[in-house]
């Protein structure tokens, strides 16, 4: 304390009174400013809605061919644009991918019965127009899994989750086996829905559609 | 709790040791500029960060991501005027505390240090003020910074190394708005810290200077905490209540985003760089021969001179003595520049705001098209400064022609050379208000306008030599006939309509 000598004379009772009021007044002056200026640059960091999701996204006749190049259940890449926004770029068409395969609603049944009954049953149609049409991302953690044609599994790179070619979970660290995303004709025009589910649980929690 | 920690930190007693501290004469609302600044500073930190949440530089993004923070951000907007207006208040802030300490001899020994890290704070802080002005990247941002950059790069020398240095290449460019977004956010903040570190140290060594009086050491002292603590705190609260009040009802505009083919928007400097816009303007009317000589002192020399001049100050002035009395030489010098920088920027904004009307980005006239917000004409002054502008330099003064088709033609094809309220340009463009070819013969100007016209022309007494681009085929013969009736009975002038028609006919 090089220099402090004003603190050695406590003072007066008036000096003593006034000094206390101004330490409270400087401490609450300060609380104010520091809650006004708080509020608005926390409220800024609120995320905003993607208002201009679709839930459904149409496929164009070369990605509907892509999808018919699924003859049996070997699995086949299908890309289709899903219309999301993209911060300040605005709304703007995302190239996404599912994997399908044809399939028959008694084989996957047989394979996957917990998606058909049960707690984890699916509200739309696991099978539709004959194909299964498989989200890309692998239900441990959201990693995007690759075919392995020698091997005719699907393998996450990111942890070793290993699928079987109809999504059931072989091995690895996943929780539930692959998710089937909705697939729908609708009026003559094939369309997906582009499903976020909750990583690393059993059960199938929506966190985002579109 | 707290003893816990002190035990083990020693950071309550290090508080305690901080706040404890001697005022000359006790504490008075004269001290609380400094720490104004520092709360000014706190400001601009806390609401850049938040700030950088959103904004992205790159000539795709920086433009995008502010209206994104101005229309999207949930209060992006104002948190963006915040920092906007906080920007303009802690740069009168670093000034007014600079100008008093100045002012009252605090400067002198043993304090030159301190004096010194203060002068380079407030280079920092302009410099912050410079960088951060381009990073919105629209019309404004980039005609204001690309004078700046031109202007650096007229440095002797150094100045070609400089220009590139800045702009990280040939021109303005994407990388340029990283470079500034990296001094910005970056290295200006981490210094301005720094020299706040050892400005607040310095401080402390030597203690507060008091009043400007040679026996300030030997006065009764007074209690830093909490009385002096309690007067920064009013000062810096009323601070925050005019910045949250202007945040609020003048938020901060967005300009078109940058074109650099945009010849007709008008740039604002901030108002701290006025003065020195001023003089840029001054010393272009000069003699042409000494123009560039008087350029580079006004740009260059001038400013460096000023800020060598502010560094030197506590070794120069030895005279111990802080009493205003005693110190005529150093108080006249301040007082001058002071005068002078006012005197300037007043001729700065009024320069701004005559260009603004000239080129139909304010006014009656105003485009509505157009970039239209900006600071300035949101002043009182400029609609103050309309009307008189129109009736002296148009030498018409008749009220402005009602809006129609011919006004919409003009604006968009015509004002930019003869002005909104057809004053023309001196030496350039002539008036078309009160100006008799105008309101004369029409198919003397229907053949000018459809096609064209060279070489001199006086209009009384005057002469200009700009060229008029002939407009047929660029202008239909009804738009034509639109824009000459326009002209003829605009700002006080009272002709015959043209037709279509008669466009027609003069054109066979």
């Amino acid at each position: 304390m090089a220099h402090a000598e004003a603190y050695q004379d406590p003072g007066t009772p008036q000096e003593q009174s006034r000094r206390q009021f101004m330490a409270q007044a400087t401490i609450a002056l300060g609380g104010v400013i520091g809650i006004s200026l708080a509020i608005p640059l926390v409220v800024s960091l609120i995320p905003s809605a993607d208002a201009s999701n679709d839930a459904w996204s149409g496929l164009t006749p070369a990605e509907v061919d892509m999808l018919k190049k699924a003859t049996d259940n070997t699995p086949v890449k299908v890309t289709f644009d899903v219309h999301e926004t993209n911060g300040y770029f605005g709304a703007v068409d995302t190239e996404q991918f599912v994997w399908a395969i044809r399939a028959s609603d008694e084989e996957m049944m047989k394979a996957r019965p917990d998606l058909f009954t049960g707690p984890n049953k699916l509200p739309y149609p696991v099978v539709n127009m004959g194909f299964t049409v498989f989200s890309p991302l692998c239900p441990h953690l959201g990693c995007r899994y690759a075919y392995i044609p020698a091997q005719k599994k699907f393998l996450c790179p990111c942890h070793g989750s290993v699928y079987s070619v109809l999504g059931v979970h072989e091995a690895g660290p996943a929780l539930r086996g692959l998710d089937p995303l909705p697939l729908r004709d609708y009026q003559g025009k094939v369309q997906v829905s582009w499903i976020l589910y909750q990583a690393n649980t059993p059960a199938h929690v929506v966190i985002q559609v579109g | 709790m707290l003893t816990w920690l002190d035990q083990r930190t020693g950071v309550v007693t290090a508080t305690k040791d901080f706040l404890t501290e001697d005022v000359p004469g006790g504490a008075s609302y004269w001290y609380a500029f400094g720490s104004a600044t520092l709360f000014a500073m706190i400001l601009q930190i806390a609401t850049g960060i938040f700030l950088c949440f959103y904004y992205a530089p790159s000539t795709s993004t920086a433009w995008e991501s502010t209206k994104y923070i101005i229309e999207k951000v949930p209060a992006g907007h104002f948190v963006l005027s915040l920092h906007y207006w906080g920007a303009s208040a802690m740069i009168a802030l670093v000034a007014m505390h600079l100008l008093q300490v100045l002012l009252w001899g605090a400067y002198k020994k043993p304090r030159e240090l301190q004096w010194i890290v203060g002068v380079f704070l407030f280079i920092v802080t302009l410099v912050l003020g410079l960088t951060g002005y381009l990073l919105p990247w629209d019309l404004n941002a980039l005609l204001a910074s690309t004078v700046a950059i031109r202007i650096a790069g007229n440095a002797p020398v150094l100045g070609p190394m400089v220009l590139h240095l800045l702009q990280d290449g040939d021109g303005i460019s994407t990388l340029t708005i990283n470079r500034f977004f990296g001094v910005h956010v970056w290295l200006m903040p981490a210094a301005l810290v720094a020299l706040v570190g050892a400005h607040l140290a310095i401080f402390r060594w030597n203690g507060p200077a008091g009043p400007p009086i040679d026996e300030a050491p030997k006065l009764k002292p007074g209690r830093f905490w909490p009385d002096q603590m309690f007067m920064d705190t009013v000062l810096s609260f009323g601070i925050f209540v005019l910045i949250v009040a202007l945040s609020t009802f003048s938020p901060v505009p967005l300009d078109d985003k940058a074109d650099p083919n945009n010849s007709v928007f008008v740039p604002y400097p901030a108002w701290y760089f006025m003065a020195l816009y001023a003089l840029v303007d001054i010393v272009g009317s000069l003699p042409p021969w000494m123009v560039q000589a008087a350029s580079l002192f006004a740009t260059i020399i001038g400013p460096t001179l000023l800020i060598v001049l502010l560094i030197v100050l506590p070794f120069v002035d030895r005279n111990p003595s802080r009493r205003l009395t005693r110190r005529p030489w150093v108080l006249g010098l301040t007082a001058l520049i002071m005068v002078g920088a006012i005197g300037l920027s007043w001729y700065g904004q009024n320069n701004v705001v005559t260009g603004q009307l000239a080129h139909n980005l304010i006014g009656p006239n105003a485009v509505p098209t157009s970039a239209q917000t900006n600071a300035v004409q949101t002043a009182p002054a400029v609609t103050a400064a309309a009307p008189a502008g129109t009736s002296s330099a148009g030498g018409g003064g008749g009220a402005a022609p009602a809006a129609g088709a011919g006004a919409s033609v003009y604006g968009a094809n015509c004002a930019g050379c003869h002005g909104a309220t057809g004053i023309g340009q001196p030496g350039v463009f002539p008036p078309l208000a009160g100006n008799p070819v105008v309101t004369g013969d029409a198919k003397a100007v229907i053949h000018i306008v459809t096609d064209g016209l060279t070489g001199n022309v006086t209009v009384k007494g005057a002469t200009y030599n700009g060229q008029m681009p002939a407009w047929k085929g660029t202008l239909t013969n009804q738009q034509i006939a639109d824009v000459i009736t326009y002209i003829r009975n605009g700002w006080g002038n009272k002709a015959s309509s043209v037709t279509a028609a008669d466009v027609a006919a003069a054109g066979k």
